[in-house]
């Protein structure tokens, strides 16, 4: 009994399409030859209509990594894939997820890995080559109280907190390739668990003492024009004579300044961001990548470059460890390689002795070390 | 440096770890056979693949079967059914040393082949209950406190002793479940008429209460034509008001597969639902004008000649007065009252119409209205005119509600009926007290009198009212004072700050129930400036659930399944037939409840009524929907033999029972009722009704000679030559009594026992079943004779299926064109208002203080009321909040943003708090609040109200704390589909 | 040899979260930690609404395995890739890498707190000997040695869900879209699998409309 239906006159069946509240309907980026720009810009509803069962616009929704609906109040439950993501250096973009393991395990590794080696290796041949810069005078036995303990304290907390967080960073970045073969899983499975910890709350305590720091060794880290000409002399390496210097001299000012307030403030941002602790910041897996990217290129970097500061402040340099240990330097090193700051303290213009204690110490000599 | 790799265990100095790396490696995966994985990947996968292909097999012998922890205690594999749908999906669940430990999918289930939602994929923790109700406890100054079982039955059987004395029997209502089984169910509404009342109801009501009287009146039973398997026959299914892919979600499994073969799929509703996102054409109606919708259908239908017109004549009655009726609705006036272009409606006629068989699918979103009667035989009317009733791939699939609604409904506590439909006229009791074993005198003296014992009850809709109305107002003695909540929730009900006056007012609260909380809370709370009644008495009873006992449920296709105890009953926990011979014993009839059931010792040694004696007393007094057929035995080889019954024809080829030797060819998986006649006649169970292409003994029928041969001259009867396949009457014919069979001369077809039994009996009464056999076996007949549909139902408020608007709408100018009905007085024993309400809220202008209109129905992952489901943790963190579906548009015009927390107003004054979900799965003029949340209170948690320990993981606001007054004309429905509302943003 | 993969079927998932509390349940898997999760996209826009289970897609070139500091994944014969817990430092690295969000962690805390990491297994076990109580703690059931599949895809309302051998589902999937001659892109195999798949687990190469995401 069934006729052929016909439609009534006029009749035109459609739904008319709907555009999702907060997708955007634009195209994402065109697959040249495939799909005419056109097509690109059909969601999925204008598809049907066309070709239906053609879902290509719903996939791309999926892999521009939109938050969807999900009924877990998770917050990244509704992303179905990570969006495309490239990092700077990257041939073509793809899940930031995969973007940013192929950075991180990528060159950053690599060329980090070769960075430390290369500094490390850097300071070996400054050693056994150049050797130990001594003093080249006699000492006076004439002391200057250097660094006054408050200032001494503040530096060993951050030297101790850094040195912690750059053996248990750099276990986290370079541990598998390096000490997983030799301890194995389970063992180093432990240690990188309790380096981790450690790692994450001791970076606070470091990016605390860093603002002390600052504050406490900002005032004679002012660069000066001879700050300039230290650093066009490579600190006397070159051209005759000793290269003026303050209280600090250029080289340290560089490392305080870009080591220890630059990269150690961006190592500390990036950390706190890692360790969850930035009250606001929305916890997504794109911030994290961003934040771990940073933090890793900053701390690779000033490890790099306190590797320098460390064999400086010990093996390097005659009297250097004696200053931050005990707090006093004999005239003889501070008229060596701080003539300024020596002028100034002959001249009275800085105190020889700034702290209470320090001034039953002063004339007596001090034992080396 | 990429690690894509790492097999080398040697690399690994951890020799733990290593070693067992290297287990894994080595490790030969015991696989299953390449049926069996196609079986448990996907279905309908057959043939096409070889099996040499399957990269899977590696070893022969299959590891298949629980092997659960190592722990080598005692395993067990139990069979039983999810407790929390229609669907009936089965589960195995592997119990070691008494603990329920897993749960395995069944694959041979023709039903769900293994599948699940995710209610059912968490069904195990009901063997662990951590937030059920532990023992029995009493509400003392405010608080829960533990009291003894004894205490309890003590104390309560004496209040309701003392209440019954006072006011009478019917002072107390019972509120019974669908969640019980058959044999509970039937038990509750023996007990209720034991204690002398119809005052019972249970969840039918407030669910597909419309469903069953609508459809009933049409063709004669009010149940789901065909099943979920057959809509795999279907070539076109159009769902209106139901959202099967939350509500059922197995359901999908079929409809899924039948779209890749082609199926066209159509969803009506005013939300775009998970259903909706599969269908190929979507229509957005507004919320209670189904009719109109569904007339414009069939004017396209009647229009193009679409309809069937052989079919009509020779099989349905009163078919011209609804065209008549149907072409008044032209285009536009459709359009205007439901908002659907014309396009849309012939689109969605002609796929009905020239792809058949195609199916009807609905649920809450037609029968929840005042007018949800006529809704759905609108419905019934759209499938006569196809030609699709009858027919495998076609008919109405009514998705029921609870695991067994159908069963409670079929047997259960209902306040109009005795078990199997049989009304409340005497000849109904005395046929049951002969079932039971009881005087029927006896029972007529329980009641107040025979009056009241013939006279419908009130139903759980409006016990509110039946506490709270004015006593001259209302139709029985004294107003209901007791309420006894046996697996029913609170928060279910509409008009909840009505209800939380009722429940202070009550002298006597009972609850019994494995998750009594949310009644318990609500109960407990105190609302400031309402009166509460000193002398209130509240006792919450464990009850244990359906893993915890055995027993049959029917499904939505009306396939029983038979559950194994699964554990035994948790914490002080008891089965509900424990609980009612315990209370009978109490009451003074505990000798009368069982008197001819077998007892057997339960939870500690206690006795209580063997499930299987009961289900046995239904074989023996429910013939008139055929229920006789389905004996313990048969039911049990069918559980056990699943694998052999076919998924699409659900029939079994062959085969036989191991365990009893029972020959299940040719049954139908489950029995589907009716399953007529005694075990013995082996009926194999109707897979679809009233299908004329079968023989009555393959399951085939025809529509019920239920409401006489003739009407107005007109005859009701089939045409000449539309009868099932094999009938010695090739016509239409009545339904058999003695009188008919001696008529025939068939009355020597009967054995000299079942001539004894027969005689003055009809088809109905018959207990040795003799008319039956005679009628189906011998001659091939329908005992319940061969008639037409009614297309018009003459004994309904609205014979021809009219469109009313609901009470509180937004459309002031469609309630002038299709106003209500008027006010009815003693409706179900209660005064029904329609008109005086719906005019003063025009009057009133509702619509422009609550602008939007309101709707309610389900999620995925809870159920009901959502206690149970709520306090499962695996399904509580999937929706941690209450929430109200807003359209953008609406949103905006509030500036209300995604997520935040708003407040939804209604005319009854309640404020709810929940959160905006800014979505267009709603249009601007709807919002939907799902309904499953309780332990808020316009805006407070209520938390400190629960009993210790009971309070469920995710409490929210429950919706019907905020929904209006609204019943439907014939059943007494609650309106929760269509209400309206306004969404307020919150100002600090 | 077989290689598991998983395929959810968009055009059948319903998002009726059956897989996810499968798993929770079957895994006894804490609250807050999801191995699995089904998401919607286009939720309620009509003719637009997909959604998608998904859960640990069993990488080819696994991101998470390559960022892990301490190197802890490992993958069966089966291609499941699976890790060690009593090795992870729950650094969180392999979600940030993880294309498909499937890494969880049982809390999620001030100073990086995460407790160890826990994902899919496939139902694949951990380390531990196969079926100990050891095993279940900390991994879940390992149903592969059972030689059962998936309790998310074979619990799977509507068989969306595909777990087992990706040639073999691959065809049950390649013949459903031949059915219903559409829905043919199989959602994430080229970012879980690459554009060289395994030897044999080639992605099903149906209609040439529409491609992987
Ligand atoms: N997950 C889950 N499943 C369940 C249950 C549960 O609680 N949770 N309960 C079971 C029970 S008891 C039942 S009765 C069933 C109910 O199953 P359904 O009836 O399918 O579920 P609902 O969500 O109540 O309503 C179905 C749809 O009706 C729509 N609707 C609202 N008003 C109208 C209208 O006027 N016309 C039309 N055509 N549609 C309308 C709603 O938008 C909704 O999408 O589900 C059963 N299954
Ligand atoms: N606004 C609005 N309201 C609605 C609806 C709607 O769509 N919108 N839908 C309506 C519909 S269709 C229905 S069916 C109802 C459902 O609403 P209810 O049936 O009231 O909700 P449930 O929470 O399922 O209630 C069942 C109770 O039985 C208990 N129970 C479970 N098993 C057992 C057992 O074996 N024995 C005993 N004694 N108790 C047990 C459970 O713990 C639970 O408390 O809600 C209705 N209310
Ligand atoms: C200057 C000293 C620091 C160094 C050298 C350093 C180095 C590193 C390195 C190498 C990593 C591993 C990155 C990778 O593998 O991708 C790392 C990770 C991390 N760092 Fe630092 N870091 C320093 C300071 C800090 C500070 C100050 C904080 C916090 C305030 C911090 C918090 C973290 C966190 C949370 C991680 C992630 C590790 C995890 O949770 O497992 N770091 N750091
Ligand atoms: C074990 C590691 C370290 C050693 C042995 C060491 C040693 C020294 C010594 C000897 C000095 C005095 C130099 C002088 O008298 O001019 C000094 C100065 C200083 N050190 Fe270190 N140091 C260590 C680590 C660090 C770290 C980790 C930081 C910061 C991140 C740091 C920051 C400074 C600063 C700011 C000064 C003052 C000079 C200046 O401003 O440049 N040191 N250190
Ligand atoms: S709730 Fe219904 S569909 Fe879901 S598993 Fe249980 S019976 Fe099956
Ligand atoms: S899906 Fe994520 S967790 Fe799984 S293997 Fe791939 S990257 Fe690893
Ligand atoms: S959280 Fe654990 S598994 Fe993930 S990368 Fe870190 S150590 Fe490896
Ligand atoms: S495969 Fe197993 S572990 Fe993975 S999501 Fe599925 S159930 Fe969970
Ligand atoms: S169980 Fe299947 S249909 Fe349900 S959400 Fe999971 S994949 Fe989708
Ligand atoms: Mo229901």
């Amino acid at each position: 009994e069934i006729k052929t239906p016909v439609p009534a006159e006029g009749i035109v069946v459609s739904t008319p399409p709907q555009v999702p509240p907060g997708v955007a309907s634009a195209p994402s980026p065109g697959f040249p030859g495939i799909e005419s720009d056109d097509i690109l810009k059909q969601n999925q509803a204008q598809r049907n209509e066309v070709q239906p069962g053609n879902a290509s616009p719903t996939w791309r929704v999926i892999k521009e990594g939109t938050h969807n609906y999900s009924s877990l109040p998770a917050l990244e439950a509704g992303v179905l894939i990570q969006p495309k993501a490239q990092f700077p250096g990257q041939a073509r973009a793809t899940t930031a997820g995969e973007a940013w393991r192929q950075y991180r395990n990528g060159p950053l590794t690599t060329f980090g890995g070769w960075l430390l080696i290369a500094a490390v290796v850097g300071l070996a041949l400054a050693y056994f080559i150049g050797g130990k810069i001594r003093m080249k005078a006699p000492m006076t036995g004439r002391l200057i109280e250097r660094f006054t303990s408050f200032e001494r304290i503040v530096h060993w907390t951050v030297a101790i907190t850094f040195v912690t967080l750059a053996f248990t960073g750099i276990a986290i970045l370079f541990g598998k390739y390096v000490v997983l073969p030799i301890f194995g899983h389970t063992l180093f499975g432990w240690i990188a668990y309790a380096g981790k910890n450690i790692h994450n709350f001791v970076g606070p305590v470091f990016a605390v003492s860093l603002l002390v720091m600052f504050v406490t060794y900002v005032r004679d880290n002012l660069p000066t024009l001879t700050d300039l000409k230290w650093m066009t002399r490579l600190g006397g390496l070159i051209g005759k004579g000793h290269a003026h210097a303050g209280r600090f001299n250029g080289g340290e000012k560089v490392w305080f300044w870009f080591g220890v307030v630059v990269l150690g403030l961006i190592v500390s941002a990036s950390g706190f961001v890692l360790d969850m602790l930035v009250p606001g910041l929305v916890y997504s897996r794109g911030n994290m990548q961003v934040a771990n990217l940073i933090h890793l290129v900053a701390a690779v970097l000033v490890s790099a470059m306190s590797l320098g500061h460390i064999y400086l402040g010990t093996i390097g340099m005659e009297g250097a460890y004696a200053a931050m240990r005990h707090g006093y330097v004999d005239d003889t090193w501070a008229k060596e390689h701080h003539d300024l700051w020596y002028d100034d303290v002959a001249s009275g213009k800085v105190p020889r002795v700034r702290s209470p204690e320090g001034a039953a110490r002063v004339g007596a000599p001090v034992k080396a070390v | 440096m990429l690690l894509t790799r790492k097999g080398q265990s040697g690399q690994r100095s951890s020799t733990r770890f290593s070693s067992s790396l290297a287990d894994t490696l080595s490790r030969a995966l015991p696989t299953m056979d390449r049926r069996k994985f196609l079986k448990r990947s996907g279905i309908g996968v057959g043939a096409g693949i070889a099996a040499a292909q399957l990269g899977l097999i590696r070893k022969s012998n299959a590891a298949d079967g629980a092997k659960p922890g190592a722990a080598g205690g005692k395993i067990e594999v139990r069979r039983t059914v999810c407790s929390h749908c229609s669907v009936g999906c089965a589960v195995d669940a592997v119990v070691e040393n008494g603990v329920w430990v897993r749960q395995e999918p069944v694959f041979d289930s023709p039903i769900n082949l293994g599948a699940h939602c995710a209610k059912g994929a968490a069904l195990r923790e009901h063997g662990h209950g951590e937030y059920r109700l532990k023992y029995p406890m009493k509400l003392v100054n405010g608080k829960y406190q533990r009291i003894s079982w004894d205490a309890a039955y003590n104390e309560i059987s004496a209040k309701l002793l003392e209440t019954r004395k006072t006011s009478g029997p019917d002072s107390v209502f019972w509120v019974g479940s669908s969640k019980h089984n058959n044999e509970q169910a039937q038990l509750l509404r023996k007990f209720v008429s034991f204690f002398g009342s119809n005052n019972c109801d249970h969840q039918a009501r407030i669910c597909h209460s419309t469903t069953v009287a609508g459809v009933a009146n049409t063709w004669g039973y009010g149940a789901m034509t065909n099943s979920y398997n057959d809509m795999q026959n279907s070539k076109a299914v159009m769902y209106i008001g139901s959202n099967a892919a939350e509500a059922h979600p197995v359901s999908m499994l079929h409809m899924l597969h039948a779209k890749e073969n082609g199926c066209k799929v159509i969803v009506v509703d005013p939300r775009y639902t998970r259903t909706a996102a599969k269908s190929d054409q979507y229509v957005r109606i507004r919320s209670g004008t189904d009719i109109p919708y569904i007339y414009g259908m069939l004017y396209h239908i009647f229009k193009n000649g679409w309809e069937d017109k052989k079919y009509i004549s020779d099989r349905v009655y009163g078919m011209e007065a609804v065209k008549e009726e149907v072409m008044k609705w032209t285009p536009d006036l459709v359009e205007e009252a439901c908002g659907v272009p014309e396009a849309e409606v012939f689109k969605a006629a002609q796929t009905m119409a020239l792809n058949k068989p195609s199916t009807v699918v609905w649920c809450m979103g037609q029968t929840q209205h005042t007018i949800g009667n006529a809704i759905v035989r609108a419905s019934c009317i759209l499938q006569l005119a196809l030609g699709n009733v009858g027919i495998s791939g076609g008919g109405t699939n009514i998705f029921r509600g609870h695991d067994n609604v159908q069963g409670a409904t079929d047997v259960g506590p209902n306040p109009d009926s005795l078990p199997g439909y049989y009304g409340l006229a005497t000849g109904a009791w005395k046929h049951w007290c002969t079932v039971w074993g009881v005087d029927y005198e006896w029972v007529k003296k329980q009641f107040a009198s025979q009056a009241m014992m013939e006279k419908s009850g009130t139903t759980v809709s409006r016990w509110v009212d039946a506490v709270l109305e004015k006593n001259e107002m209302i139709d029985q003695d004294s107003n209901v004072k007791a309420m006894v909540f046996w697996g029913h929730a609170p928060n279910s009900q509409t008009r909840g700050l009505e209800m939380k006056k009722a429940f202070d007012k009550l002298d006597l609260l009972v609850v019994i129930d494995p998750y009594p909380s949310a009644t318990a809370a609500m109960a407990a709370m105190k609302v400031d400036g309402q009166e509460l009644n000193p002398n209130r008495a509240v006792y919450l009873l464990p009850a244990a659930t359906q893993f915890e006992t055995s027993g049959s449920v029917t499904a939505s296709n009306r396939s029983l399944q038979w559950r194994e105890k699964v554990i035994e009953p948790l914490f002080e926990s008891r089965t509900d037939h424990m609980i009612m011979y315990q209370f009978a014993e109490k009451l003074g009839f505990a000798k009368e409840l069982v008197a001819r059931l077998r007892m057997v010792p339960g939870k500690g040694g206690m006795m209580e009524p063997e499930p299987e004696s009961i289900l046995e007393e239904i074989n023996r007094g429910t013939w008139a929907i055929g229920y006789s057929g389905q004996s313990p035995t048969r039911l049990k080889a069918h559980m056990r033999n699943m694998h052999l019954f076919d998924v699409k024809t659900l029939r079994a080829k062959g085969g036989k029972d191991a365990a009893t030797g029972y020959d299940i060819t040719g049954d139908y998986f489950g029995l589907p009722w009716p399953c007529f006649g005694t075990p013995e006649l082996k009926h194999p169970g109707s897979p679809n009704l009233y299908d004329t292409t079968r023989h009555v003994m393959d399951g085939g029928g025809c529509f019920r000679a239920n409401f006489g041969v003739e009407r107005d001259g007109v005859s009701l009867l089939a045409e000449d030559g539309s009868h099932s396949v094999g009938s010695d009457i090739t016509t239409g014919y009545p339904e058999f009594d003695h009188i008919l069979l001696k008529k025939l001369g068939w009355w020597d077809d009967l054995t000299d026992a079942e001539k004894k039994a027969a005689e003055g009996k009809n088809w109905k009464t018959d207990l040795s079943g003799g008319i039956q056999r005679v009628a189906m076996k011998v001659h091939g007949v329908h005992p319940f004779g061969n008639a037409k549909a009614r297309a018009v139902v003459w004994n309904f408020p609205d014979p021809v299926p009219k469109h009313r608007e609901p009470l509180y709408g937004t459309r002031p100018d469609m309630v002038a064109k299709y106003p209500t009905h008027d006010d009815k007085k003693a409706f179900w024993r209660m005064p029904t208002l329609y008109k005086s309400v719906q005019d003063k809220n025009v009057e009133q202008k509702l619509y422009e203080k609550f602008p939007i209109i309101l709707t309610s129905g389900r999620l995925v992952e809870y159920e009901g009321g959502g206690e149970e489901t709520r306090s499962n943790p695996w399904l509580a963190e999937l929706q941690q909040e209450n929430f109200v579906e807003m359209n953008p548009k609406a949103a905006a015009d509030r500036g209300i943003r995604d997520g935040e927390y708003v407040i939804v107003s209604t005319p009854t004054g309640a404020r709810i708090k929940v959160k905006a979900m800014v979505t267009p799965r709603v249009g601007p003029d709807t919002a939907f609040i799902p309904f499953h949340f309780s332990g808020w209170w316009q805006g407070r948690d209520m938390k400190e109200y629960y009993p210790e320990g009971a309070a469920p993981i995710v409490r929210g606001e429950a919706v019907n704390t905020a929904t209006t007054y609204g019943y439907d004309s014939v059943t007494m429905m609650q309106e929760t589909k269509t209400t309206i509302c306004n969404i307020e943003k919150i100002v600090a | 040899m077989a290689r598991m993969k998983f395929i959810c079927d968009a055009e059948r998932c319903i998002e009726c979260n059956s897989c996810v509390t499968a798993c929770k349940n079957e895994h006894e898997v804490p609250w807050g930690v999801n191995r699995r999760r089904v998401v919607t996209i286009n939720d309620g826009v009509v003719g637009q609404e997909k959604s998608i289970s998904v859960a640990c897609m069993h990488c080819s070139d696994a991101p998470c395995m390559a960022v892990c500091p301490v190197d802890c994944f490992y993958r069966t014969d089966e291609g499941v890739v699976l890790h060690d817990k009593d090795i992870c430092i729950g650094c969180g690295y392999c979600s940030y890498a993880c294309p498909f969000g499937a890494p969880q962690f049982p809390a999620n805390g001030a100073f990086g707190l995460r407790g160890k990491m826990d994902k899919c297994t496939f139902c694949a076990g951990g380390p531990e000997a196969d079926g100990s109580k050891a095993e279940f703690e900390k991994y879940g059931r390992n149903r592969l040695s059972e030689g059962k599949l998936p309790a998310c895809a074979e619990m799977c309302s509507t068989k969306a869900l595909l777990g087992g051998d990706g040639d073999v589902v691959a065809d049950i999937f390649r013949n459903r879209v031949l059915r219903r001659g559409k829905g043919s892109e199989v959602w994430g195999w080229g970012t879980a699998y690459g554009k060289s798949p395994n030897a044999g687990a080639a992605p099903p190469a149906v209609a040439p409309q529409g491609k992987k995401s």
